[in-house]
């Protein structure tokens, strides 16, 4: 065998053991383990060599009785550091910190785009940037609050100058080593040698029970230390009581290593991404059921209402309307067995390396060189790619790295029933149709100017009826369609869930009323102050149910600014913030999708349909979107008269023309109106000759049959007529098709394509004919004494018609059209024909070359001026039938373009 | 001149021709072919009102068959060509056994009541005839044949002993009320087999007399009678069960009615080369009332144990009962092999009486989901096979309660030698979920077979693993 093919099968073996390993970490253990032991998710990888635990100083924990440290005990064969160093889930924004007011949000307090510094509108804190007077959150109490939601590492193990919290010294003024005294308001002293700091937490996504509870219990009673080692509580590797933890020797061998049923070492499943990022739910025969909305692990759902689930949306346990009808899964991604880490792979995973690579040489398709497995299993980096969405500017640097649905699903293949295929996969996202209702009570409004006994903020759900996520009946809600800019510049539609905050801030700098000054300026103890109950309690029955804790009057308002003014909180006022929250799960396969046009194409289309924002509105304030993210906010947000917010999309604004939805109003009008003139003017015109006629009874006229038009003229313009007609009318469709529901729009855009391609190729041959017969001469007005004729045949229709006067020129086989009648014909099948062919052309081509289009002002441009031309068009043929009737009698005009004979007036006076 | 007047029709017709036919070209076709299963239904014959036409007076049913022959002359002839009078297959040869042998109710042994032989006048309530009380029952005669099993709609006709028409039956009413088989007069037999409700099946009880939508979509929505399915010609019954066959002749497929492409995700469809519709289709039985797994005869005759229908009787010994019962998956090729009365067993091994056939490599084996029916049955310990035991009547188990009288009783019946030893053995005998086809909407999804919940043992079936990870039965991992 040649050397190089050897070497080829030897690399080519090693690929595949290499992806066989890989898939066998991250699979056996499922299966192997599939039998119905209903213990099957406490098996880890039995990939996973056995393992002493190592505290801090790298002796055995059970030696010494220490927390254990992650990085020292998985450090031993992960390159730990590196995993911390390379991990956005730690660093969490740590290392792009910028002065207060310069991150993306253009927030005035921001001071990062990751959870460390940048404010979310459900937990309210926020990190108080250096040098503020009145403080909110400090380094540890930042740990307590938001350490729930973040693994350890990064903010919560090292200083902003680079030590490790635990080791650094003593500062009054730090916001690192102090944190603010309740009762005081003011700084003093954490002890970190006490709290130690959090370890990035290798548990929390690694094992298969890790303990959420006990580790959130730990950071917030400021056990840093602890959090990690509290996680393996459930794994019973360790014993907590009241705060202490002691580790189970019965765990260990006699190597002091964990015993293999302790050791339950995996790849993340579905599971560990839940604890932080919404509801997962793994088990497909229990029902799925969602105790407290608001819980930490439940913020993603709480957000958007995203649930991740294979189970089928009528096997769960919420209380949703139609339930029964909902035979579709929660995710069909998941239902297909795909995992979290599927999609959102750690970068340098080989098994998932991407292809396309602006350094790879362009004739290579498919490069073959992979990360040796055991670099990768030593070196994982823990960045995990990500798509694009509205909060675009958390890990900026993993942005877009993620395979897209296109880059999996290949949407040509399974869209060829959709006419204008291309037009709308440009214009659409995939989750557009996709994702079209989610099945889950979702955050609206939460409202921070007012607090609850419980320190939290009123919110408003939406897609429930009732405010308790469990208990309340969930309708679901259809998401907000908004235009993002994606990283290539493209512009695509993507489902939106919007959440509205309503918030004090206060000062120069703006900041948001801290926590403890809301409930300083509410609370007293457990309850509201007698000031706040005789302000807002209109019942007087001692508590303040939904509808009382508002801010709906002036009285209220002032009353807490005064309170907030005098806790030395300067300026106080009410702003509003919108967040829009992308929603990319949930997907549903073709059957639950979007496949009806008119959901678009109507009056009624979801692209233009208002989104409540909240159910009431603080007096006085104002919701804007929130800067900075990719969603191109094109609309008007508005104030009803019972105070609910809304926010109308006009996606026009962004270039998007969507037919059945979207009608420019002046082009409209002026069609209606000039329409409407013709057909007034017509029926007066008419009314006046026939009153005339009445008076006036003709008097004999001397006519002569004339063969006027020859067969193939006749055929022409019949054809012409027929399909102008239905044009007129499939586009009426079109335009309007909520007033036409019982036509398909699909079918009636296919309709008035192909009349377009008759009528063009009509006009095209009776071109011909008419150049190489000459009676294109016809149509073309003579120049001498064309006005005069003009005028001639304008007076015969105001006065002479009327007196029964005769027809000034003679109509004649060689001489059919009066003046008049050449400029209209002219006008009409010269410049408007044309135009509105070419404009059909070029809408028509917005599918197919859509840059020539767009260089004529894509159909935002395209669309209303061919609508104008149709307007006018309709107004025409009122007037030209009309016409007709203005020969000898009224109906000689239509018999002679049917028989094509014609009875023509014997004038007396001989032609100039 | 005067014919131009007409010339508008030309007209006419050619703009219209102009017009429509570019239309019919291009309009999309709607793409959906017609693959309507109704279509395939089979057309029931007008029915013929019988109550003017049959006078009685009748004392027998027997009598009343003669009344029907008259007019149906063949009836009773193409019945008697039927396994529903047989009992019994036609000879099979069958690789490793020296001549033909016959399968049926009539000579072999299942786990349950065991066997029918000695046993007659209990079990042939359920025959389609008259007087089957010995192995002396003439099988060829026609008046033998009871036509009422099958065709009374009166619903009041009942058949007792040795499938003789209970006291106090009106045979006159049941006679004029003759029709098209109903439901009630399949499940009478069918859902009561092993002797109750559901016992037997775990998909079949008599929530199919009246079902509701979602018990069975064609039963229930659809309102389908037995015989849409096990289309009838002839009087022969189509539909095969590997208890009482061993092949699939005759046998009745989803595809009868549905397309060979029914879904209209890929995804699903690659799945039909492997997995029966059944598999997905049918996700539990029992789904209604609780079916029989398990019957220990060895703890029968005991006065200690406390009577209950579903855990213990004194006649028959120890059941387990399960209701939602998750099938179990196996390859199954439409045939199966069967333990013949005088088989040699192993009483350290379960014997299965009749293995489904079929495995990974088998490309005309699908997964097919069977209630497995365990057990515990008496065995001769000299000779090594199972017995027959007499249970029924004068010196039968159910009555003196002593088992070397019933299976000496038994075994002469059955002509088999016994040693005098007896001892109890393990069974397992499998049972095909067919029936109960759920809605589409309850059907399985992925993860009820794939991943970490999957109920399929993928290796037992001979897989290496998941087939999701390494591929289908024919792809290049195996």
């Amino acid at each position: 065998m040649p050397i190089k093919e050897k070497r080829f099968l030897r690399f080519a073996s090693i690929l595949l053991a290499a992806a066989l390993l890989l898939i066998g970490f991250a699979r056996t253990g499922q299966v192997a383990f599939a039998e119905k032991t209903g213990e099957a998710e406490l098996e880890g990888s039995p990939l996973h060599p056995t393992f002493p635990l190592l505290d801090e100083d790298g002796e055995n924990v059970l030696d010494t009785g220490n927390p254990v440290s992650t990085i020292e005990t998985c450090g031993a064969c992960h390159d730990s550091a590196f995993i911390e160093k390379h991990s956005y889930h730690a660093n969490a924004g740590f290392d792009n910190m910028v002065p207060a007011g310069e991150t993306l949000t253009e927030r005035a307090w921001d001071t990062s785009t990751g959870l460390f510094g940048s404010w979310s509108p459900v937990t309210y804190r926020y990190l108080s940037p250096a040098g503020d007077e009145k403080i909110d959150l400090t380094t540890p109490e930042w740990i307590q609050v938001f350490g729930s939601r973040h693994p350890g590492g990064g903010p919560a193990f090292y200083s902003q100058s680079g030590e490790k919290l635990s080791d650094l010294a003593y500062d009054k003024d730090s916001f690192e080593s102090n944190i603010v005294d309740p009762k005081t308001g003011e700084l003093t002293q954490w002890d970190w040698e006490k709290s130690g700091a959090v370890e990035m937490n290798c548990f929390l996504c690694h094992i298969t029970t890790p303990d959420n509870d006990a580790r959130k219990k730990a950071l917030a009673e400021g056990s840093f230390q602890w959090a990690n080692t509290a996680t393996l509580v459930k794994s019973e590797i360790v014993k907590e009581n009241a705060g202490e933890f002691e580790w189970n020797a019965d765990a260990f061998n006699e190597e002091k290593e964990l015993k293999e049923e302790f050791l339950h070492i995996q790849d993340p499943s579905d599971n560990n991404c839940g604890l932080c990022h919404g509801h997962v739910h793994t088990k497909i025969d229990e029902p799925l059921t969602i105790k407290d909305i608001s819980e930490t692990e439940e913020r993603v759902t709480l957000t958007t209402g995203q649930i991740l689930s294979s189970q089928r949306i009528l096997d769960s346990g919420l209380n949703l309307t139609d339930k029964e009808s909902l035979a579709r899964t929660w995710d069909v991604h998941s239902e297909r067995r795909l995992k979290c880490t599927d999609c959102h792979y750690a970068l340098n995973n080989p098994l998932y390396q991407q292809e396309g690579d602006e350094s790879q040489p362009d004739h290579l398709l498919f490069d073959p060189r992979r990360m040796e497995l055991g670099s990768y299993l030593e070196r994982p980096l823990h960045q995990f790619a990500r798509g694009d969405s509205a909060q675009s500017m958390v890990a900026p640097g993993t942005k877009n790295s993620m395979r897209t649905c296109q880059d999996c699903h290949d949407a040509q293949e399974s869209h060829n029933w959709l006419p204008y295929v291309d037009r709308h996969i440009n214009a659409l996202s995939c989750e557009s149709c996709h994702i079209p209702k989610v099945y889950a009570a979702a955050g609206m409004q939460f409202d921070w100017t007012v607090i609850t006994t419980e320190s939290q903020a009123q919110i408003q759900l939406r897609g429930a009826e009732g405010k308790d996520g469990v208990n309340s009946l969930i309708n679901g809600y259809t998401p907000a369609l908004l235009v993002r800019e994606n990283d290539n510049g493209s512009k695509t539609l993507l489902p939106h869930n919007l959440v509205t905050t309503w918030f004090w801030v206060y000062g120069a700098d703006e900041r948001p009323v801290p926590l403890r000054d809301l409930e300083l300026a509410y609370l007293q103890g457990a309850d509201y102050t007698p000031e706040i109950l005789a302000a807002f309690d209109a019942n007087a029955n001692g508590a303040l149910d939904e509808k009382e804790l508002r801010l709906d009057t002036e009285e209220k308002a002032s009353l807490i600014a005064n309170r907030l003014s005098a806790q030395g909180l300067n300026n106080p006022r009410i702003i509003g913030e919108t967040q829009p929250y992308g929603i990319h799960h949930d997907v549903a396969t073709d059957k639950w999708a979007t496949q009806d046009c008119q959901v678009c194409h109507s009056e009624n289309s979801i692209l233009t349909q208002e989104t409540q924002l909240s159910t009431y509105t603080p007096i006085g304030a104002k919701t804007e979107f929130t800067a900075g993210s990719n969603i191109l906010v094109n609309g008007e947000i508005y104030t009803n008269e019972v105070g609910e917010s809304y926010f109308k999309p006009a996606p026009a604004q962004e270039g998007l023309y969507v037919f059945g939805s979207d009608s420019v109003g002046w082009v409209d009008t002026v069609g209606l109106v000039s329409f409407i003139a013709v057909v007034l003017g017509v029926l007066l015109h008419g009314g006046l000759r026939a009153y005339a006629n009445y008076k006036n009874p003709g008097h004999e006229i001397k006519t002569e049959k004339v063969y006027m038009y020859t067969v193939y003229e006749r055929f022409w313009h019949w054809l012409q007529t027929a399909a102008i007609v239905i044009l007129l009318f499939t586009g009426l469709v079109i335009h309007n098709p909520s007033k036409f529901i019982l036509f398909n729009f699909k079918g009636v855009v296919t309709v008035h394509n192909i009349l377009a391609a008759i009528l063009a190729l009509n006009a095209a041959i009776s071109l011909i004919y008419h150049l190489v017969s000459g009676e294109i001469k016809q149509y073309i007005p003579r120049p001498r004494g064309f006005f005069d004729q003009t005028i001639t045949q304008a007076t015969y229709y105001l006065q002479g018609i009327f007196k029964d006067a005769e027809h000034p020129f003679e109509k004649t086989p060689q001489k059919k059209l009066n003046p008049l009648q050449q400029i209209t014909y002219f006008g009409i099948l010269n410049v408007f024909l044309p135009l509105q062919g070419i404009t059909g052309i070029f809408i028509w081509g917005a599918q197919r070359f859509p840059d020539l289009a767009n260089s004529l002002g894509g159909l935002p441009f395209l669309a209303p001026f061919h609508t104008l031309i149709a307007w006018l068009f309709g107004s025409f043929i009122v007037m030209h039938v009309y016409l007709t009737t203005t020969g000898h009698t009224p109906l000689a005009g239509i018999a002679s373009m049917i028989i094509g004979w014609d009875e023509v007036e014997v004038h007396t006076q001989p032609e100039e | 001149m005067q014919k131009t007047n007409f010339i508008w029709i030309y007209g006419l017709a050619a703009t219209l021709i102009v017009i429509l036919l570019p239309l019919a070209i291009f309009l999309p076709e709607e793409t959906k072919v017609s693959t309507d299963p109704w279509e395939n239904l089979p057309q029931h014959p007008i029915h013929t009102d019988h109550s003017s036409i049959i006078q009685g007076p009748f004392e027998t049913g027997q009598d009343v068959t003669k009344a029907c022959l008259k007019c149906h002359e063949n009836a009773a002839h193409e019945v008697m060509q039927t396994p529903h009078w047989t009992w019994e297959s036609e000879p099979y040869e069958i690789e490793g056994r020296n001549e033909p042998v016959t399968i049926g109710k009539k000579n072999q042994l299942n786990n349950f009541c065991i066997g029918i032989q000695g046993n007659w006048t209990g079990c042939t309530r359920c025959h389609i005839g008259y007087g089957w009380d010995s192995a002396e029952f003439d099988f060829s005669n026609e008046e033998s044949v009871d036509c009422l099993a099958c065709h009374d709609t009166s619903g009041g006709y009942v058949k007792g002993g040795a499938g003789l028409p209970v006291e106090g039956v009106d045979l006159l009413s049941s006679a004029q009320s003759v029709g098209i088989p109903t439901r009630k007069n399949c499940g009478d037999c069918h859902f009561n087999g092993g002797g109750g409700n559901a016992v037997k099946h775990g998909d079949m009880d008599s929530s199919l007399y009246y079902p509701q939508d979602d018990v069975d979509i064609h039963m229930g929505k659809n309102d389908f009678l037995c015989i849409d399915c096990h289309r009838t010609e002839d009087h022969l019954v189509t539909g095969r069960s590997i208890s009482v066959s061993l092949d699939d002749k005759n046998q009745i497929a989803c595809t009868d009615c549905h397309n060979n492409v029914p879904h209209q995700d890929e995804r699903i469809n690659s799945h039909i080369d492997a997995v029966a519709c059944q598999t997905c289709h049918i996700p539990t039985g029992a789904t209604r009332d609780s079916t029989k797994v398990y019957w220990d005869w060895s703890t029968a005759g005991s006065d200690d144990i406390e009577e209950n229908a579903h855990e213990y009787l004194k006649i028959k010994g120890s059941f387990v009962y399960e209701s939602d019962l998750i099938p179990e998956y196996y390859w199954y090729n439409g045939s199966a092999e069967r333990y013949l009365l005088g088989d040699t067993m192993n009483p350290e091994e379960i014997t299965s009486m009749n293995k489904p056939l079929g495995n990974i490599d088998d490309a005309s084996a699908k997964i097919f989901p069977f209630k497995v029916h365990r057990g515990k049955q008496p065995y001769d310990t000299l000779h090594n096979y199972f017995l027959q035991p007499k249970t029924v009547g004068e010196g039968g188990y159910w009555t003196d309660f002593d088992w070397d009288q019933a299976l000496r009783l038994g075994s002469e019946i059955a002509g088999m030698e016994y040693s005098g030893e007896y001892d109890f053995a393990e069974t397992e005998m499998f049972w095909p979920t067919t029936h109960m086809v759920v809605p589409a909407e309850q059907a399985l999804t992925c993860g009820h077979c794939h991943g970490e919940e999957g109920r399929m043992d993928w290796e037992a079936l001979g897989y290496y693993g998941d087939p999701i990870d390494w591929g289908g039965r024919f792809s290049a991992n195996r």
